[in-house]
């Protein structure tokens, strides 16, 4: 039985939260819920940055999510 | 922001040709963050090395796609361009723009960003190149309500789709790529705007085997206009061509000399399937493989069939490992009906999404999953049934490999019996 919206949504929340890495493929999410189609999975993930708990991240050809405040940005970077 | 010392990029206004060099430095009077441009430019000649450090997290709200970034690793040297972000918008179908549009953006582009374009980039988008995060917003709020225009796709998204002229100015097309094109940006907006895929994912639209949006190396999934039937023949015209009466190409690539339609036409046919029963002009259209050169060099008296409809190709990549690779021909003929929106098309389309949203790896093109699983699992996949057309070249895997259901009585047989037989 897949999980609901919000159960699958606090996961992958729970997931970019945790991960050592501070980015992730939204692939890596897949393991959330087994269950998901991965359609439901990225429509979760993007759900989650239109509330504003995560952001993507972006290197122009691909794109990686990230909990809010976790994602590197180049501008903070520095040289 | 003024200007630098820039001798190896002024040597570049020298030759005979256009100088982007020219271009910034006239750009400069408006927008001076263009003299740090150049002069960044020339630091990277010096040194070797590129200064730009791209990606990031900007972007406009509620969207994740259409904005690149980009800053400078010298910002202190180049404050003009210490945030140099890309902004992809979609271009509209066919690259059609009234003059109106275009100076209402160039004007709203100066005032936001450093007044540089690129129509278009590689994907197809108008590029506006340059601006600061503190202007995205505002600039998206303006292309949006004043312009009505919307931004690209970026990153793992759909990218903007793009197609050929087509039926809009062109004799060849074989089906409204500006229809197709059309329906399928207002279609997939979601796709557009957010990330959906392992990686980025591009459709291109084609009205004839001309392929005037180079849809055959440039995307994941290339809709490629053919026809079924026969190339329709106008005899009359034929003999205009071989009487010099018409130009051959339309004149294009005329020596002067004169027009030999065995040299130049029936030679030429890559499949061989043409040849002249007297004056008249005969095709095996069943032999010929749709490569348009006959109707390239005699619009007049050559045009596509009647049975219009097109090629699905999938596959096309150029990453820099293994070179350049083509797309590969999936389905060699569907019907494109707006009637029904396009139904066949939009199947397919969903049926690979699905599929290479679980299968595709981080980073990986649809022609690279292919390529790892092999033609024949993705024709099974697909639910295609394999053709003589989907083989490359003969033996160069002579192996097929049955599945257990397709043999009758399964793997499991009598040894006994069979040596009774076949004595070891
Ligand atoms: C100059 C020498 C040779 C040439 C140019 C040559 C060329 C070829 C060619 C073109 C084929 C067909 C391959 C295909 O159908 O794709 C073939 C098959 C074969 N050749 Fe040769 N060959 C040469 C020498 C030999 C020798 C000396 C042997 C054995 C001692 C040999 C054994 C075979 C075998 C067993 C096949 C059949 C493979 C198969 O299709 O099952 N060949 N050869
Ligand atoms: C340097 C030595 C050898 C060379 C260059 C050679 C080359 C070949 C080639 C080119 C083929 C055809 C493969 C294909 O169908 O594409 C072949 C098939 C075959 N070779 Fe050899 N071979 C060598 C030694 C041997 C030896 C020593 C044996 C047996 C003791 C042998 C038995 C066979 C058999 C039975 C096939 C047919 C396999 C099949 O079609 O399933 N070969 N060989
Ligand atoms: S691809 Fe074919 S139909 Fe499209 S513009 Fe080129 S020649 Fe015309
Ligand atoms: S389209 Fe190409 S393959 Fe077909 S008849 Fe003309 S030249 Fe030959």
């Amino acid at each position: 039985m897949a999980m609901s919206k919000e159960e699958l949504k606090a996961a992958i929340l729970d997931k970019a939260m945790k991960s050592p890495k501070p980015q992730l493929y939204v692939k890596d999410f897949y393991a959330c819920d087994p269950d998901a189609k991965p359609r439901d999975v990225k429509n979760a993930a993007n759900d989650l940055v239109k509330e504003g708990k995560m952001t993507f991240w972006s290197s122009g050809s691909t794109t990686m999510y990230a909990a809010k405040g976790r994602a590197k940005d180049e501008e903070s970077r520095g040289t | 922001m003024s200007k630098h010392d820039t001798p190896m990029m002024d040597d570049l206004e020298k030759g005979p040709w256009p100088s982007f060099v020219s271009d910034l430095k006239r750009q400069a009077a408006k927008s001076p963050q263009c003299w740090d441009i150049l002069g960044q430019m020339e630091q990277s000649y010096k040194d070797k090395i590129t200064h730009w450090k791209h990606g990031g997290i900007v972007g406009v709200f509620g969207y994740g796609g259409g904005i690149v970034g980009r800053y400078s690793d010298l910002p202190d040297k180049f404050p003009g361009v210490a945030h140099f972000h890309t902004v992809r918008l979609n271009q509209p179908s066919s690259k059609f723009y009234t003059t109106e549009i275009l100076r209402k953006l160039c004007d709203l582009w100066e005032k936001r960003g450093s007044g540089m374009t690129n129509f278009h980039g590689s994907t197809g988008d108008l590029v506006l190149l340059g601006t600061k995060t503190d202007e995205l917003e505002p600039l998206f709020y303006d292309l949006t309500h004043d312009l009505n225009w919307d931004l690209g796709g970026s990153g793992s998204n759909l990218r903007t789709p793009a197609n050929c002229i087509g039926k809009s100015r062109c004799e060849w097309a074989c089906y409204d790529t500006d229809a197709v094109c059309y329906a399928m940006t207002m279609k997939y907006q979601d796709e557009i705007h957010r990330p959906a895929f392992p990686y980025k994912f591009k459709f291109k639209f084609s009205g004839c085997p001309n392929d005037c949006v180079a849809a055959i190396a440039r995307s994941d999934l290339a809709v490629i206009g053919t026809w079924r039937d026969a190339i329709r023949i106008n005899q009359a015209e034929v003999k205009n061509y071989i009487s010099g009466a018409n130009k051959p190409n339309g004149g294009a690539h005329s020596k002067g000399s004169k027009f030999d339609i065995q040299k130049e036409v029936i030679s030429l046919c890559p499949t061989g399937c043409m040849w002249m029963e007297g004056d008249t002009l005969k095709i095996d259209d069943a032999e010929c493989t749709r490569c348009m050169h006959c109707l390239n060099v005699m619009p007049k008296a050559l045009r596509p069939g009647t049975d219009q409809g097109a090629t699905i190709m999938m596959g096309a990549k150029a990453p820099i490992l293994d070179g350049a690779q083509l797309a590969t021909m999936i389905y060699p003929f569907i019907k494109l009906d707006a009637e029904n929106e396009f139904e066949g098309l939009v199947e397919i389309i969903e049926k690979v999404w699905d599929w290479w949203m679980e299968n595709g790896k981080n980073r990986e093109r649809l022609g690279e999953t292919m390529q790892r699983i092999s033609l024949p699992v993705f024709l099974r996949v697909l639910e295609v049934e394999p053709i003589p057309q989907h083989v490359k070249e003969p033996r160069s895997n002579p192996y097929v490999f049955w599945r257990e259901e397709e043999v009758e009585g399964g793997w499991e047989r009598d040894v006994k019996e069979f040596r009774k037989r076949n004595a070891m």
